[in-house]
């Protein structure tokens, strides 16, 4: 039997801690629906659903997270659920909580998470899974799924990692594949009619789940290795569980609820800002890139709906900046249409629209003179490989031609603060190409005292900023077979990166760790047997994993060893034929087509986009987007 | 014209102009509850949206990141509850309080309320710099005896991190009065100096009561804080905030 019971959260708590306006709530927009706890309290049932939607990160970046805002609606919709959300307390809170028996709880009703239904957690990077079992933990919720019982939630994830959830399958009861705003309330409607029945019966709940289309119930299939530790197969372990599971998506974005009135924080979160979704994939197909393969096909809003939702998003939140988020700006069809529109409606307002990855030419620029926010953060390029070669093997579709034109027009606009993203451990990489990421930077540099002295301007220094990151083999990409390089050969290449631009003292070079990336990539790739791994580290005091200060990576090597595994067991170079752990999850793209663009990659062919010519993916099986454009 | 259309059209006009007279709105407010535990800044951006939202001709500043001209009396601390704040809003054409204080009301989260609005034509002297004291209500179990107990000593030091150093403070002079009339057993009303030449804060009241009169320091750390009223003006013949241009 559920019941309610208010969590209380002492003042002298609240006031131990850093920023407690993270854990009381109380803000603008959110959704509070009294009637069901009431009915709770009054007759100890309810046959509405209550979920616990937690966001496993601290508030502030949960609460810039779109996919939580728009679940957060979609769940609230029907009038026989709920949905409320948590995030992880900061170590300071976790302690507290934990010294003071304080169970973690929503911000609606406070209630503690082990008193709702179902909790279903939006999982955007792997580093965040320790901090799952955090807010499992101090929810009061069994960690293991096979230890839990009738009376306990569900617990439920959806997220980019979801693609390969083995490392977290023995922790959740249903895994959500794809889009979530169709599935989602799907199983909540199961839950629904499971409560009604009042028949307990956890696993007969679950074998009902795993007949929605897109619900993947881990506990249902079972693991299999050969002798040297390599990963065999995944199968169902009945009759009539799905082999396959083929992930969800919306077909039309304009017809699915969007938040034009989402829960405004009353602190200051990292972006502060609204955001409109200006579509769903990518059409460019980078081969390192998860996002733009699991995402496909690409579907659009129209600029009409857009405009309409960034005026009433305005008008509900108040905010005075709107982003406009997707994985690259400048493919959107109507941006000129939807941009004029957004000036229009909020002229005199003070409102500025920032638009992140937009390639530069004359369009943007004079875009970017119109809206103000740019200015504050320089213009951003991520050519992400230094020679044509290694763009071409990663099929990044741009030429030195098109980059340096595109600075040419910055700094002929004005701005003197540049940002370059490249990646380090690429197929393919040798020294030359670390050379290549100098030399363009030095490029850009002596094209800036060039334009200086043409436009006859005022010299400043400019700000070049190289930022490498390290490539990261990831699970349904062209790259899912590749290594990882090795920490001795990054380091020699950041070294020599580094000894390159010494000289230039315009030239700056951030770098991001090794270790970080390395782990980041066992957890990508890895199956079943990182679950005790995980278990085992997070026990030993492993949260925020994500947070370069709280990442203890020697205590993850010790957990590693103590299972008997190995980091290169799950970095190193996998055949191309042999079977993977996420095999059983089908995202339309087909592993066919990854192999030949892996194979395409080595010939150092380019694969046009979507839009120029269909690569034949496999994603037109969805039968919507760019594929019927 | 609707007439919202009308203001902004007015504000277009205006700001086009480049004309700066500040409508002062000088709004009085309480906050309680969840949005308390919010810090100074955060309070202020949520004013700012708040504002924002009525669709009101706010005044904007000017530069590379105009915000709506609002001036704060004295920042509110994480933790502590208000009855009487004050910031003074401008607008860029004159604006009804009660219009203002309609439009706001129901935009304001819980816990944050517009007590009393009253317009300022152009103030001479910003609001910061009004403020002289304030009083607050500490609420904990046997606290008024320990504040009588105190305010007999001639000296209170207290310790105050400053620049990363520790730094003893005399509080004494600061604390003017304790308000009987209001105060019960376990809540004690006192006023102290606030503002920017001379500012006590509660918590250093708190922190010399575990000191000088044995109030533990759980009910120290539990302590309910409300500031009651601001108010400017030397003492004894201190004024409310409203009555100043
Ligand atoms: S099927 Fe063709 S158009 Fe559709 S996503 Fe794949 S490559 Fe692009």
């Amino acid at each position: 039997m559920r019941t309610h019971k208010e969590v209380v959260i002492p003042h002298s708590v609240l006031m131990s801690v850093q920023s407690p306006g993270r854990y009381v709530g109380g803000e603008v927009n959110r959704i509070i629906k009294e009637n069901i706890v009431k009915a709770l309290e009054d007759t100890g049932f309810t046959s509405a659903v209550r979920i616990a939607f937690c966001f496993p990160d601290v508030y502030e970046i949960g609460m810039s997270n779109l996919a939580m805002q728009i679940l957060y609606k979609v769940f609230n919709e029907p009038e026989w659920c709920s949905c409320e959300r948590s995030f992880s307390p900061w170590p300071d809170m976790d302690k507290a909580m934990r010294d003071n028996n304080i169970p973690l709880y929503t911000l609606e009703t406070k209630s503690p998470l082990n008193e709702f239904d179902v909790v279903c957690f939006s999982i955007g990077y792997e580093m965040a899974y320790t901090n799952v079992l955090q807010m499992l933990d101090l929810g009061g919720i069994p960690l293991r799924a096979a230890e839990r019982s009738d009376d306990d939630p569900v617990i439920v994830c959806g997220g980019p990692v979801a693609y390969n959830i083995e490392p977290m399958a023995d922790f959740f009861d249903a895994v959500f594949m794809g889009e979530g705003e169709e599935v989602d309330l799907e199983l909540a409607y199961e839950i629904k009619k499971y409560k009604e029945n009042n028949k307990k019966d956890r696993q007969a709940l679950l074998r009902r789940l795993a007949q929605i289309p897109g619900v993947y119930v881990p506990a249902l299939y079972k693991d299999e290795y050969d002798e040297n530790g390599r990963f065999l197969s995944l199968k169902p372990i009945e009759e009539g569980i799905p082999e396959v599971i083929t992930k969800r998506i919306i077909t039309d974005l304009d017809n699915v609820p969007y938040p034009t009135e989402p829960v405004v924080p009353n602190m200051t979160t990292v972006h502060n800002r609204a955001y409109i979704e200006l579509f769903r994939g990518c059409i460019r197909g980078c081969r390192f890139c998860q996002a733009g393969y699991i995402y496909r096909p690409v579907r659009e809003k129209s600029a009409q709906v857009l405009c309409d939702n960034g005026i009433a998003i305005e008008k509900s939140t108040g905010y005075d900046e709107l982003g406009m988020l997707s994985l690259s700006t400048s493919d959107y069809t109507g941006l000129a249409e939807l941009t004029d529109g957004l000036l229009n409606a909020y002229e005199g307002h003070h409102t500025s629209l920032s638009l992140p990855s937009l390639r530069i030419d004359n369009f943007a620029m004079e875009l970017m003179k119109k809206i103000s926010s740019t200015r504050k953060s320089g213009i951003t390029f991520a050519p992400e490989a230094g020679t044509q070669r290694l763009r071409d093997v990663i099929n990044k579709g741009i030429t030195e031609e098109d980059i340096l034109k595109s600075i040419r027009l910055v700094f002929e606009g004005g701005w003197s603060t540049i940002k370059l993203y490249f990646m380090l451990g690429l197929p393919t990489e040798t020294m030359d190409d670390v050379k290549g990421i100098a030399d363009l930077a030095i490029k850009i540099e002596d094209l800036y005292y060039e334009i200086a002295r043409e436009k006859d301007i005022k010299v400043r220094r400019p700000e070049i900023t190289i930022s490498t990151s390290l490539f990261i083999p990831k699970p349904f990409t062209a790259f899912q077979w590749e290594a990882q390089d090795s920490i001795e050969s990054l380091g020699e290449k950041q070294r020599y990166l580094k000894s390159l631009i010494q000289k230039h003292r315009s030239i700056n070079y951030n770098w991001h760790g090794f270790e970080t990336s390395v782990w980041e990539a066992v957890l990508a790739r890895a199956d079943r047997r990182l679950a005790p791994v995980i278990l085992e580290g997070y026990k030993k005091g492993c949260i925020f994993d994500a947070w370069d200060d709280m990442f203890k990576y020697e205590t993850w090597l010790q957990e590693l060893d103590a299972c008997g595994l190995t980091v290169d067991q799950f970095i190193g170079a996998i055949d191309v034929d042999a079977p993977l752990a996420w095999d059983h999850i089908n995202i339309g793209v087909t592993r066919k087509f990854l192999a030949l663009e892996r194979k395409r990659a080595y010939e150092e062919k380019v694969t046009p986009n979507c839009r120029e010519k269909c690569a034949g993916c496999g994603a037109a099986c969805f039968k919507t987007g760019v594929c019927y454009e | 014209m609707s007439k919202k259309k009308q203001y902004d059209e007015r504000v277009l006009a205006m700001t086009r102009q480049q004309h700066l007279t500040h409508y002062v709105l000088r709004t009085r407010f309480r906050r309680y509850g969840a949005v308390s535990y919010i810090g100074h800044l955060d309070l202020m951006n949520l004013f700012g949206r708040t504002v924002r939202k009525t669709g009101l001709p706010i005044l904007y500043s000017q530069g590379f990141n105009p915000r709506p001209e609002m001036v704060f009396a004295l920042p509110l601390g994480v933790g502590i509850n208000s009855e009487g704040d004050y910031v003074d809003i401008s607008m860029s054409v004159k604006v009804e309080p009660e219009e203002f204080i309609e439009k706001m009301t129901p935009l304001l989260p819980d816990g944050l309320e517009i007590v009393s609005v009253v317009y300022k034509d152009e103030p001479k002297n910003s609001l910061m710099s009004v403020v002289t004291h304030a009083e607050y209500a500490l609420e904990a179990p046997g606290i008024t005896d320990c504040i009588k107990k105190i305010m007999t000593m001639d000296v209170i030091e207290v310790e105050k991190k400053a620049k990363g150093k520790i730094v003893t403070n005399d509080i004494r002079p600061q604390i003017l009065k304790f308000i009987e009339e209001q105060s019960t057993a376990d809540r004690a009303c006192l006023m102290v100096m606030a503002g920017s030449s001379s500012n006590l804060r509660p918590e250093s009241i708190l922190q010399a009561c575990v000191r000088y009169a044995g109030l533990e320091q759980v009910h120290a750390d539990n302590a309910g804080v409300t500031r009651l009223c601001l108010y400017g003006g030397e003492y004894p013949n201190t004024k409310l905030i409203e009555d100043f241009v």
